[in-house]
């Protein structure tokens, strides 16, 4: 059980790298970067060169930092893809008759796949606005199941760190804000997609202009945050406050969330006054992943970890 | 928990520098274009009567082309895609859009003025030129590298980018949609460079 807590979290953490990554070829430009899928300008490594361009392909549709920006990501993809099938194969093998562990891992390896097939359509589908808010979706349900595997297989490691129990106002909440977080990310890309057509049209406006002139997505998105905000800060509040106290993994969780939501607060008021900083855009997005990931630690960290299924030995 | 906000901390900074230099890159990638040309002195007439010269170039993006006023083929899909930029861009004075007529014996001032206005046009970030014919076969196979033969009608459809500092960054096809584009994209790239 202990390897698979190990690998499960190795998973958890490259595929929050991977969510920056991913975040970053989005705020570059880079997305298009190759062209085709899954080689890149009709290679397995891009072109170094204008003259390795198959004959059929426009030559300045070919910009070699962006190719490359656009093909790390999906060498990361695969790396990352091959870390969370590793950990769906390690939980059919010492986690089967732990449904709790199992369901969320092999469930994380089948949507991996999905995902990885979903990226052709990214890109055959030049970017499609919806196309690209289900990639990014996909990718924090798959980092959710993650933690919850992970969390579940330290549980069974270590039994007394487990917490007792979440109250049910809390549990109900911490999943409400999963939900609304999940939302939120779906009207953040939508933003985007807005300002990307915005600064189509009117090339010449701020950033800060566009963003506004978006109209109600936009305007919605804010209000959610805000909303988002002060029922984190409810909830974390009434979590470090709870008769008896909460388990300390919980309240770290608690913490941690709550400061996120603070930096998410902040980098969205650096879009209103300072023009939307490229490298604030990327965190903004990979903070918001984040920020899922502590709910559900807060959730998982205090559930019982359940009897251990003979010959599933923890340790 | 120190522990986790000092791993956190190093792991932001490291991640934020990478971000800030994949963006650079990525930022000084898209707006790279080589100098293919520099445009020399020259002195024209625009649509309101007023001298217009290499000067007026000077710290503005300039989109240049060669038309006709009579032209019936390429001339109305270009100045098509010219007035689209011409409204896109309508935000910045740092953007301008020069026609170069090849028929000046037909396209006095005042016929430019009426044919400005047909794409409403109201103001000088969109100038139409003439003047003396050789004047512009010279701007166009001299300073543009665009054949200037069996004028008016064998004009080039190719849209030039002329930077702040009268070098000529970039050709596109003045008929493609798809080449318009990544003009539009080149503006906007370097418009935030300009001083």
């Amino acid at each position: 059980m202990k390897s698979l807590w190990r690998m499960a979290l190795v998973s958890t953490i490259a595929t929050y790298v991977l969510i920056f990554i991913g975040g970053l070829v989005r705020v570059s430009g880079a997305g298009l970067g190759c062209p085709d899928w899954p080689k890149c300008f009709g290679r397995w490594m891009p072109p170094t060169d204008v003259s390795q361009l198959p004959p059929d392909i426009d030559p300045s549709r070919f910009n070699f930092t962006l190719a490359w920006i656009e093909y790390t990501n999906r060498l990361s993809g695969v790396i990352v893809g091959l870390l969370i099938a590793a950990t769906a194969v390690l939980a059919l093998v010492r986690a089967r008759r732990t449904p709790g562990i199992l369901w969320p891992a092999v469930a994380a390896g089948l949507l991996t796949a999905l995902q990885g097939w979903q990226g052709r359509a990214v890109i055959t589908s030049e970017l499609a606005p919806l196309v690209v808010t289900v990639h990014t979706v996909l990718a924090l349900v798959i980092v959710s199941l993650l933690i919850w595997a992970a969390a579940g297989a330290y549980r069974q490691v270590h039994p007394r760190e487990a917490g007792e129990g979440l109250a049910a106002w809390a549990q109900r909440r911490l999943l409400l804000l999963w939900g609304l977080a999940i939302v939120q990310v779906m009207l953040g890309t939508r933003v985007r997609e807005g300002l990307e057509a915005m600064r189509e049209d009117h090339p010449a406006w701020s950033a800060a202009k566009a963003i506004m002139a978006i109209g109600a997505v936009s305007h919605l998105h804010m209000a959610l945050g805000i909303v988002v905000a002060a029922v984190t800060w409810w909830t974390g509040r009434g979590l470090l406050r709870a008769p008896g106290g909460s388990a300390p993994a919980v309240r770290q969780a608690a913490v941690a969330a709550m400061v996120l939501v603070g930096l998410q607060i902040l980098s969205g008021l650096t879009f209103i006054f300072w023009d939307i900083p490229p490298v604030v855009q990327v965190f903004h997005l990979w903070i918001a992943s984040l920020y899922i990931g502590t709910l559900l630690l807060a959730l998982a960290a205090a559930r019982q970890p359940g009897p251990v299924p003979a010959g599933e030995m923890r340790g | 928990m120190s522990k986790i906000i000092t791993i956190g901390v190093i792991l932001a900074a490291v991640l934020g520098g990478v971000a800030l230099v994949t963006l650079y890159q990525a930022d000084k990638a898209r707006s790279e274009l080589p100098v293919l040309g520099t445009v020399g002195p020259f002195t024209l007439t625009d649509q309101f009567g007023e001298p217009f010269t290499d000067a007026d170039l000077t710290d503005k993006l300039s989109v240049v082309e060669f038309f006709f006023t009579g032209c019936r083929g390429p001339c109305p899909i270009m100045n098509g895609h010219f007035a689209d930029l011409y409204r896109a861009f309508a935000e910045t004075d740092r953007v301008q859009f020069v026609s170069i007529t090849v028929d000046p014996e037909a396209d006095s001032t005042a016929r430019l003025a009426d044919y400005a206005a047909r794409f409403g046009v109201s103001d000088r970030r969109w100038v139409f030129l003439t003047g003396p014919l050789d004047s512009i076969v010279r701007i166009s196979e001299t300073y543009f590298m665009l054949a200037a033969d069996d004028l008016p009608g064998n004009h080039s459809t190719r849209f030039a980018l002329v930077d702040g500092r009268h070098r000529i960054r970039a050709y596109y096809s003045g008929t493609d949609a798809a080449s318009v584009d990544v003009l539009r994209t080149h503006l906007r790239e370097l418009l935030d460079d300009l001083p």
